[in-house]
C-alpha cells in the first residue's frame, strides 16, 4: 500500500518534471560563437606605366604571375591584419622587388589596391576602400584616377556631369544612375583631352572606371573598367513576438502542447485513478 | 477496470493536445507544395534552386526566388512566408562559383516557430542539399556558424565572396527591438561544396 502510494505520487510528478525538461530544452539555446574575424577582400590593379608585366607577392608568396599592365583582379581573400606587398618585373624574382610596402587590411572590407607612379615621381601601392553595396534597381559606378601627369578630371555620362575635380591618384564618391547603356567621358584640361568609354551597366552591380596610363607616352592613356554584383544588405528574417498571431499557425506552440498533454494527463490519470479507487472500495464493502 | 480509466484518461489528453497544437501545422512541412512555375529553359531548369534540405534539423523547404528590397536588403519569401526560403536571385545559383545565398524567417508574428527556428542549432559538418526543378541535387557542408550585427556584417564575404563554391544561409537571431522593428542579430551558416 506505501508502494502503491509512492509509484501514485512520482506517476503524479514524473510527466510535470518531463514537461518543464521539454521546456527548457526547447527555449534554453545552446551558446553561440562571437562574431568570427571575417577576411578582407583585396582587388589589385597594374596601373604604372613604368613597370611592365610583372609578378606580384603577398607575404612571400607569388599571388599574381605575369600581370599586365591595364589590369585588373577579381577580389580576393585576405586575412585581416598587415602584409607585406611587393611587386617585381616577371621571373625576377621577390629580391628584384621595384615595389615594397606593408599595407594593413580589416576585417569585412574590400579594397582596390593600384601599384601607381613613374620611375620620376616614385613608385607605389595606392590602397582604396571600395564600397560594394548596391542600389536598389540601380547601377553604381566609381571613376579612378590614376594616369600620373593628368591634371583634375570630370566625368560625364552623356546626360549630364557625373563627377568633377578628381585628382590624382584619387578615387571618386560612388554615383547611382538608372541601369542602362552609357558613353562616360573623362575630360583633363591640364593638358586638355578627352576619352571615352562605352558601357552597359547592369542594375544592382557596382561599375569602376579607372584611367591609367600616360597622356605623353606609353603605354597610351587609356579606360579601364570592371563590372561586380553589388551586394544586398542583410535581410528581415525576424518578426515581433508581441504581434497578433496571423491564422497560418497553431493555437499553441508545440512545446507548449507537450507540456499540456503531461499535465493534462498526469491530472487526468490522477483523478481517473482516484475515481477507480473509490469505485473498487465501494465495491469491496457491497 | 483502474487500468482502463487510466488509459481512457491519457488517450483524452493526446488527443486533447493535439487538437489544441493544430495538427495542420505539424504535417504542413512534410506536405508537397507545388507551386506555379513559368515554363523555364533546360539550363534554368538546372541551376533554379527549388528545395533545401538540411536533415540534421528536418527542414525541406520549397525555395523561392528573390530580389532586394528599395531599402537595398535581400528580400524575403513571399508565396509562403514562414514555411519557404529564400534565394538571392542575382548571385550565384547553388553549386555555381561564388557566394550563393538563401534565408528564411526565424519565426512568424507573435512569436511561433518558421522555417528557420532551428538553424542555430545545426553543427559544422552537417549536409545541406538544394535540388534544382530537375532533381540535380548540389550537397554541401557547413563549414562556420556565426553571429553578427545587421549593420556590422561582412557583406562581400556573405554574398561575394568568388573563392570557392558557397552556400550561405541566413536568419535572424538575438532579441526584438521594437523601436527598430528587427533583431539585434542575424546567423549565418557558411556552406561549401561538399
Amino acid at each position: 500500500m506505501k508502494l502503491k502510494h509512492s509509484l501514485a505520487r512520482v506517476g503524479l510528478r514524473l510527466p510535470l518534471a518531463l514537461g518543464f525538461l521539454a521546456l527548457l530544452l526547447c527555449f534554453g539555446a545552446p551558446a553561440l560563437p562571437a562574431s568570427a574575424q571575417s577576411a578582407a577582400f583585396v582587388r589589385v590593379i597594374h596601373a604604372s606605366p613604368d613597370v611592365g608585366a610583372a609578378d606580384v607577392f603577398v607575404d612571400g608568396a607569388k599571388l599574381l604571375s605575369s600581370f599586365q599592365f591595364g589590369s585588373v583582379t577579381g577580389y580576393v581573400q585576405v586575412p585581416p591584419g598587415p602584409h607585406t606587398v611587393q611587386i617585381a618585373l616577371v621571373g625576377k624574382g621577390i629580391n628584384a622587388a621595384v615595389i615594397s610596402q606593408t599595407l594593413a587590411v580589416s576585417a569585412g572590407v574590400a579594397y582596390t589596391v593600384a601599384a601607381v607612379g613613374t620611375n620620376a615621381t616614385g613608385l607605389s601601392l595606392q590602397a582604396f576602400v571600395d564600397n560594394n553595396l548596391l542600389a536598389a534597381g540601380m547601377a553604381k559606378v566609381r571613376v579612378y584616377h590614376l594616369s600620373p601627369g593628368l591634371g583634375d578630371v570630370s566625368v560625364s555620362d552623356g546626360n549630364g556631369m557625373v563627377f568633377s575635380g578628381l585628382s590624382y591618384p584619387q578615387a571618386s564618391d560612388y554615383a547611382s544612375i538608372a541601369a542602362g547603356s552609357y558613353t562616360f567621358d573623362v575630360t583633363a584640361t591640364q593638358p586638355s583631352t578627352t576619352l571615352p568609354l562605352s558601357e552597359t551597366l547592369q542594375a544592382n552591380t557596382v561599375t569602376s572606371v579607372f584611367a591609367v596610363g600616360l597622356f605623353n607616352g606609353i603605354p597610351k592613356m587609356q579606360l579601364v573598367s570592371a563590372q561586380v554584383n553589388g551586394t544586398p544588405g542583410l535581410p528581415q528574417t525576424g518578426s515581433n513576438p508581441y504581434a497578433q498571431p496571423t491564422n497560418s499557425q497553431p493555437l499553441f506552440p508545440w512545446p507548449l502542447s507537450v507540456l499540456a498533454l503531461m499535465v493534462i494527463g498526469a491530472g487526468v490519470t490522477s483523478v481517473g485513478a482516484d475515481i477507480a479507487r473509490k469505485i473498487a472500495r465501494v465495491r469491496s464493502h457491497t | 477496470m483502474l487500468r482502463v480509466v487510466k488509459l481512457l484518461c491519457c488517450l483524452l489528453a493526446v488527443i486533447g493536445a493535439i487538437a489544441l497544437s493544430g495538427y495542420r501545422s505539424l504535417f504542413t512541412s512534410q506536405m508537397a507544395q507545388p507551386h506555379a512555375s513559368a515554363s523555364m529553359v533546360t539550363h534554368e531548369a538546372t541551376r533554379i534552386p527549388t528545395r533545401l534540405l538540411i536533415p540534421s534539423i528536418e527542414v525541406n523547404a520549397v525555395v523561392e526566388p528573390v530580389g532586394v528590397l528599395p531599402n537595398n536588403d535581400l528580400a524575403t519569401p513571399t508565396g509562403s512566408p514562414w514555411d519557404d526560403v529564400g534565394w538571392y536571385k542575382s548571385g550565384p545559383a547553388p553549386g555555381e562559383r561564388g557566394s550563393a545565398v538563401i534565408d528564411g524567417h526565424l519565426d512568424r508574428p507573435g512569436g511561433y516557430s518558421a522555417v528557420f527556428w532551428h538553424l542555430r542549432s545545426v553543427h559544422v559538418g552537417d549536409k545541406v542539399m538544394v535540388i534544382a526543378a530537375q532533381g540535380k541535387t548540389v550537397l554541401f557542408r557547413v563549414t562556420r556558424i556565426v553571429l553578427y550585427p545587421p549593420q556590422d556584417a561582412p557583406l562581400q564575404e556573405i554574398f561575394g565572396n568568388a573563392d570557392g563554391i558557397h552556400l550561405n544561409l541566413i536568419t535572424c537571431a538575438g532579441d526584438w527591438v521594437p523601436s527598430q522593428s528587427q533583431t539585434t542579430l542575424r546567423l549565418v551558416v557558411y556552406t561549401s561544396l561538399a
